[in-house]
């Protein structure tokens, strides 16, 4: 068996090594670049001639680095407990009951992902104007939770079916109404699920661009993605090295996050997702 | 289930409902009333007019030609990325060492977002400074440096690669999880029958994959097809819209030349075709499922 | 559970509301991105302003130059755009025929009218009425590499494109990476680095009777020599995937013999590549002694439906104190707009602001004509076309002509 182990392994990197070079690359190039001095930057070298640390700080004053990160993580974080709090029950609906209009609900939700938001851009804006959102960071907030809801609520009525309904009903047999059932053996089953889908709603939204570009108007309230392609558009000369610096420390944490919770992601997709 | 619960599930259900379509329909409708107005470049409407927009749009030479490179875009980036993602996840569901790293770094792509991913590239794709050049030289593949964006030849086929790199992910989880949900009893069942490795795959594992190949072809059919970043970033469209996809082209129309209505005539198109695919694809390929839903509970 | 009664609480909050001192006024600007330099800049004037204007509170929105354009179309969409906002000046004639920007002449004295150039005033100008201020001002020139030159034993930057060409040529056989003439082909101003050569073979990009130039002979010359220097492999290899960007790059790496572009090279190579040695020349002539070089400015405009225009302008008149105007073009390589501050010791012994403050007068802008932009584009995609070797010269430049006076007629 050990034997097996040690040739699958080897047979499995060897057959997985081209795609993870293609993917590994653009890391590498990024890290190299991030570190290369100024000067250095241009030439094709894979090897700087100084590890230029001070393209971090550097970076982190041009692209006003601090702030841009609060906004992100508070965007990302809140538009993710929305899309959760509307689609927690969605998907526990949907997972658990029968009801007229069920598959029409599902199928209006892949349809709400069809419409990019380019195309829907011009749209959103007069809808956040007339909310009078505009230059708020709850627009971006609203608007982003609104469009997970369609991915979480698929993801997590997957998981949910999963869980078998025995246990509630056992729960309620000896006396627990529909809601402690709910609370006391759903939920605590259900964590890893919204955990997952958690993250997903997440990086979403950490990455996403247009819409913050379009509802946002101060610096103070930018996003990450904004400041960090402020750097390359527009500017007469483009400082490379610093928007790779931000863009690695950019992926790194949440890269990071979600390869620690990715054994989680196989579980659940699983049964359930396709009907 | 009581009378009582079955108000429940569509209570539970509006919420969700309701803030994904206020947040679809309204701007969708304004849209609708755009793309057949006489609106000027600031998106005000001055008036009706009919199904002009659409007309133009129709007539103009750079929609065909980008209609046709989406058609190729999304056919190559969808099934490469299929074709790839499914041996990966086969691997990658077996274990051995160090595959919770192997996982890691497959993911990788999905952790950056689509903008950043790009302009990597673009600088990686430089024909002077560019690293993929001097790392090819390096290798001894080629002995001149490759202006790979210059011309739609080469940077078409790189923008392809791109994006079936940053959709290899969402795809390998998807599969990851239908091949999970196979019962080991059957494999080894089969096995014990004196079957190999291989008949096991074809026969038992592909058949109950395919449900997952649709849902894989569905969703990433619909995020391809309007996927802007990849293509805008390294070329624009360019040059000469020789590598415009509708997006790109649809973005220049709304915010170059100030064709509002034109660009709000095209997404409805757009979003009519990727309703249309989505729809015929679900009956034709998911009919035979139909059958095996109705076994299996919830 | 205890609940305020419903009186009480509207009471109290009436109370608040009038105990509130007088709101402070409003304004908001928009601003182009053009350096790290632009947004504290401004920041410096809107303090200083608020500071000598007690109950005013300046608000500014730094954009990316590129998405300037997209920003101001969903803000004016939305009826929510700012007060003051800085715009391509080759962009307010829509401005000005939807009635998005406000006549500005009213509120200038004529000792502020005055103080700018009146050929840069000109551009913001429409049927008479000044609707714009340019802010900012380029103009582009040649700049060329002085050790290449020397290298190749030529005497000077060449004055005609004949002996570009030829120079161009001695250049590149120095060495396999070397670019005699580095040509940009892709995004923005593509079509301009072609009009350089145009305008030296006297083309007009409108012909008299209102049609496109495109299809001149000038145009077929000017095409044919560009053509010509990439085939004989004296540009750079790949110019469609060169931006002006990335040819100022190979610049500065000093692999580049000559290019045209815009003051702010200077800086960049002062602060990126110090031992550079480059002159600055201006464009080359044709043959019959034409040439020209692209003027561009940035205006800034005045909104119609702003609520706050007598601050506006107030606010307006501070950008324009000699000091501030001073201070923003020197900060970001830009030429002066305004006569005083263009005859400070900074810009008026400046060697190389020297040079492109000569050739101003004789700038040429972009033909103030509704639909500019999709004339560019389709001028840059014929270019490129004619680049790639894609597209043989004079059927492209035909076509895109015809396809521009369709444009034009509309």
């Amino acid at each position: 068996m050990r034997e097996g182990l040690g040739r699958r392994t080897l047979l499995s990197w060897l057959i997985l090594s081209p795609l993870l070079v293609v993917i590994l690359f653009p890391f590498a190039v990024m890290i190299v670049t991030a570190l290369k001095p100024a000067t250095e930057v241009l030439s094709p070298h894979w090897v700087p001639s100084r590890l230029a640390w001070e393209n971090f700080s550097g970076m982190w004053e041009a692209t006003n680095f601090g702030p841009a990160l609060l906004n992100s993580v508070l965007v990302s974080v809140l538009s993710t407990l929305l899309a959760l709090a509307v689609s927690i029950p969605a998907a526990y609906a949907t997972s658990h009951y029968r009801f007229a209009g069920r598959s029409a609900f599902r199928q209006f939700l892949l349809v709400t992902q069809m419409l990019s938001p380019i195309v829907l851009v011009i749209g959103l804006f007069k809808l956040v104007v007339a909310l009078g959102l505009l230059d708020r960071v709850s627009s971006i907030i609203l608007v982003y939770g609104a469009f997970n809801v369609a991915f979480t609520v698929w993801m997590l009525q997957s998981y949910f079916a999963t869980i078998p309904k025995e246990l509630e009903e056992a729960a309620r047999m000896e006396g627990a109404s529909a809601w402690q059932a709910l609370w006391r053996v759903f939920l605590p089953l259900a964590v890893p699920a919204i955990a997952v889908t958690a993250i997903f709603s997440f990086i979403n939204a950490w990455n996403e661009f247009v819409i913050a570009l379009t509802m946002l108007r101060r610096q103070e309230t930018y996003t990450l993605p904004i400041q960090i392609f402020s750097l390359v558009a527009g500017r007469y000369t483009v400082e490379w090295h610093h928007i790779m610096a931000a863009t690695f420390v950019a992926t790194i944490p949440v890269a990071i996050t979600f390869a620690w919770l990715q054994r989680y992601l196989v579980r659940g997709l699983a049964t359930g997702a396709v009907k | 289930m009581s009378g009582r619960g079955t108000l429940r599930p569509y209570l539970l259900v509006a919420p969700g409902f309701l803030l994904s379509s206020f947040i679809v329909l309204w701007p969708l409708m304004q849209i609708g009333e755009i793309s057949t107005g006489d609106v000027n470049r600031f998106g005000q409407v001055r008036g009706f007019a009919g199904l002009d927009n659409y007309r133009a749009v129709f007539a103009d030479p750079d929609f065909w030609g980008s209609a046709r490179r989406t058609l190729i875009w999304t056919v190559a980036v969808v099934v490469g990325s299929i074709a790839t993602a499914l041996p990966v996840a086969v691997i990658l569901d077996r274990e051995f060492h160090g595959r919770a790293l192997a996982r890691t770094i497959v993911m990788l792509p999905w952790a950056v977002s689509l903008t950043m991913v790009a302009i990597v590239w673009r600088w990686v794709l430089n024909g002077e400074s560019g690293m993929l050049n001097s790392a090819l030289v390096g290798l001894g593949v080629i002995d001149r440096n490759i202006v790979w964006l210059a011309e739609a030849g080469t940077a078409f086929p790189m923008q392809i690669l791109i994006g079936v790199l940053v959709t290899v992910p969402f795809t390998v989880t998807i599969f990851l999880g239908g091949l999970s949900s196979i019962p080991t009893d059957l494999k080894e069942a089969a096995m014990l029958e004196g079957a190999g490795a291989t008949r096991v795959f074809r026969e038992i594992t592909l058949p109950l994959m395919r449900p997952f190949v649709n849902i894989a072809v569905v969703l990433n059919t619909i995020y391809v097809f309007n996927s802007f970043p990849i293509i805008w970033v390294t070329t624009q469209g360019g040059p000469a819209n020789s590598t415009d996809i509708l997006v790109t082209y649809l973005y220049k129309l709304g915010f170059r030349f100030g064709k509002l209505g034109e660009a709000s005539a095209l997404s409805l198109l757009m979003f009519v075709v990727l309703l249309a695919f989505t729809i015929l694809y679900v009956r034709l390929a998911m009919r035979e499922e139909r059958g095996a839903d109705a076994s299996s509970a919830a | 559970m205890n609940r305020p009664s419903l009186p009480l609480l509207s009471a109290a909050l009436l109370g608040a509301s009038l105990a509130v001192p007088a709101q402070a006024e409003d304004l908001r600007v928009t601003v182009a991105e053009y350096s790290a330099k632009t947004g504290p800049y401004f920041e410096t004037v809107a303090e200083a302003f608020e500071a000598a204007n007690p109950d005013t509170d300046i608000q500014i929105e730094v954009v990316p130059w590129d998405v300037l354009l997209q920003k101001l179309t969903t803000d004016i969409s939305g009826g929510a755009n700012a007060d003051l906002s800085i715009i391509g000046t080759r962009w307010l004639i829509d401005f000005v025929e939807q009635g998005i920007a406000a006549p500005l002449d009213e509120y200038m004295s004529d000792d502020f009218r005055d103080s700018f150039f009146p050929a840069v005033l000109e551009t913001a100008k429409l049927e008479g009425e000044t609707y714009g201020l340019p802010i900012a001002s380029s103009a582009r020139a040649m700049f060329y590499n002085e050790a290449l030159f020397e290298q190749a034993g030529i005497d000077g930057p060449p004055d005609t494109w004949d002996q570009l060409v030829e120079d161009a040529g001695k250049i590149a056989a120095l060495g396999d990476d070397i670019a005699g003439f580095g040509m940009q082909g892709k995004e923005i101003e593509t079509d301009t680095y072609f009009y350089y050569a145009f305008w030296a073979q006297g083309g007009e990009l409108l012909e008299a009777d209102g049609s496109s130039g495109l299809d001149s002979d000038a145009a077929i010359k000017a095409a044919t020599i560009y053509k010509g220097m990439i085939d004989a492999g004296v540009t750079q290899p790949g110019v469609t995937s060169y931006s002006r960007e990335d040819v100022q790059n190979l610049f500065k790496q000093g692999k580049v013999g000559m290019m045209i572009t815009a003051p702010f090279l200077s800086g960049q190579i002062k602060d990126e590549a110090p031992d550079l040695q480059y002159g600055i020349a201006p464009i080359p002539a044709g043959p019959d002694g034409a040439r020209g070089t692209y003027g561009v400015t940035d205006s800034i405009i005045l909104f119609e439906n702003s609520e706050h225009k007598e601050l506006a302008w107030r606010f307006v008149e501070a950008l324009f104190g000699d000091e501030q105007r001073r201070a923003f073009s020197s900060g970001e390589g830009f030429l002066p707009v305004n006569q005083r501050v263009a005859a400070m010791p900074e810009f008026a012994d400046d060697e190389d602001l020297k040079a492109f403050a000569e050739i101003l007068p004789d700038a040429r802008y972009a033909p103030v004509i509704a639909g500019w932009e999709e004339v560019a584009d389709i001028t840059s995609s014929a270019i490129q076309t004619i680049y790639l070797g894609d597209g043989e010269i004079e059927a492209t430049l035909k076509e895109a002509a015809g396809r521009i006076d369709d444009v034009l007629d509309r």
